[in-house]
């Protein structure tokens, strides 16, 4: 269990709000045509986007088409957004995200001769990272409240795409296991985040 | 999709988490199209576990993708939120481009609720039968979704004999409107039709049984087969 005091590590996170502000200003730009906005919001978001498609495909190729096609997709798409939905970032982080795992997942993991990271869990004080935003610190503290094998599987597959067998094999854990502590671990997370 | 299990929240958790084996997430995707409950869940947990995003490091993209991307956005018009965007010069462009085919490949299927929408067409109970509808089955007979490239693919899902005489056309009723805009006659073979047309959300599809070629008055002759709303899933 890692405990920390957010506020004195990181004196005044960003307001995740009002960067979001800043990003559905940018997609209703890009509803109406401008490319502008959209160059704009490729600047603040590619280098997020673009890592994380990078850390679950572990291949530039693939990294760079899955962001291709989700930011093409918010191009065309942008005036069709509903903020009641949620943030633009979580949406943008869905698409990036899918696709990347869509492209795994129809390919064999070349992972041979290849030096598997980390597990995202593994390290003491991990999550940190987690405590930059205001929304992080609420996922942060409900992360750390779960067992850590439910944690494990769930920022595992999260960060890096992980399937249900590939857990289990990274874990070496049975392939039971792995789904019961995703499923708990999810649930508990819900309810905990609702407290 | 009935063998998916009932818990939606559960189902939408995994979906957004990425641990659903590729069947399964293309069937939560099918699902979301007709559930806004769960397309709300599936909102609602891309937002939780949002802030995960920030554990992999960030990484610059190669130069080439935004070139690549500008030069994607030049053939795809923003869809506008009430209205057909595609000018008709890149529509007659885009619908013999075999490019279709290829984007539609990339995409995939498996992650449909991750592109903006896609519709599921059923056939409406109280229309006609004809021989090539299975009757007494609520299971979707064609798909449709939107492509990268800003068109829209219709597809069989399962194989859809038509007499040799005859020819299916697909239409776009939008909301509100009482004539049907015609959007192509869909192949014999093959596994479907691509409409560079973009249909607004709400908008109904219909596929007609018509002659060989399709209606020659620009209106549904014949009985409707299928149809279905389009919602937009993002």
């Amino acid at each position: 269990m890692v405990h920390l005091a957010a506020t004195e590590r990181f004196p005044g996170p960003p307001d995740p709000r009002s960067e979001d502000a800043t990003l559905s200003a940018l997609l209703t730009r890009c509803g109406a045509g401008d490319r502008t906005a959209f160059r704009r919001l490729y600047d603040l978001e590619s280098k997020r986007l673009y890592g994380l498609a990078l850390r679950i495909t572990r291949q530039p190729t693939l990294a760079a088409d899955a962001v291709h096609d989700a930011l093409l997709q918010v191009w065309q798409r942008a005036a069709l957004f509903d903020p009641a939905r949620g943030s633009v970032a979580a949406w943008l982080t869905g698409l990036v995200r899918y696709r990347a795992i869509d492209a795994m997942r129809r390919r064999a993991r070349e992972v041979t001769g290849v030096d598997l990271p980390e597990a995202a869990d593994e390290a003491p004080g991990a999550l940190d990272r987690l405590l930059a935003s205001a929304t992080g610190q609420a996922l942060h503290r409900c992360l750390n409240g779960l067992e850590q094998g439910q944690r494990q599987v769930i920022v595992m597959a999260f960060v890096e795409g992980l399937s249900h067998a590939e857990l289990a094999e990274r874990l070496e854990r049975p392939l039971g296991t792995v789904k019961s502590w995703i499923r708990r671990g999810l649930q508990a997370l819900k309810a905990c985040l609702e407290s | 999709m009935s063998d998916l299990p009932d818990d939606r929240e559960l189902l939408a958790a995994e979906y957004v988490l990425g641990t659903l084996d590729p069947a399964t997430a293309r069937q939560v995707a099918m699902r979301a199209a007709a559930d806004p409950a769960l397309r709300r869940a599936i909102a609602a947990w891309e937002e939780r576990l949002h802030p995960l995003s920030a554990m992999a490091d960030e990484a610059l993209p190669p130069d080439a993708l935004w070139q690549r991307l500008t030069a994607s956005i030049d053939t795809a018009a923003p869809v506008a939120a009430g209205g057909i965007a595609a000018p008709a010069s890149v529509a007659v462009r885009a619908w013999r481009s075999l490019a279709l085919w290829r984007c539609a490949s990339a995409a995939g299927l498996a992650l449909a609720a991750g592109l903006a929408a896609f519709i599921v067409l059923r056939p409406p109970p109280a229309l006609p039968v004809a021989a090539l509808l299975p009757s007494g089955t609520a299971a979707p007979a064609y798909m449709a979704q939107w492509q990268p490239d800003g068109t829209l693919r219709v597809f069989a899902l399962r194989a859809v004999a038509v007499a040799a005489d005859k020819d299916l056309e697909l239409w776009a009723l939008p909301q509100g409107a009482s004539i049907p805009i015609p959007l192509g006659v869909l192949p014999a073979r093959g596994r479907g039709v691509a409409s560079p047309h973009v249909p607004a959300n709400g908008t109904q599809l219909l596929i007609s049984l018509e002659q060989k070629g399709g209606s020659p008055t620009g209106r549904p002759q014949g009985p409707v087969l299928y149809a279905g709303t389009l919602h937009v899933v993002d």
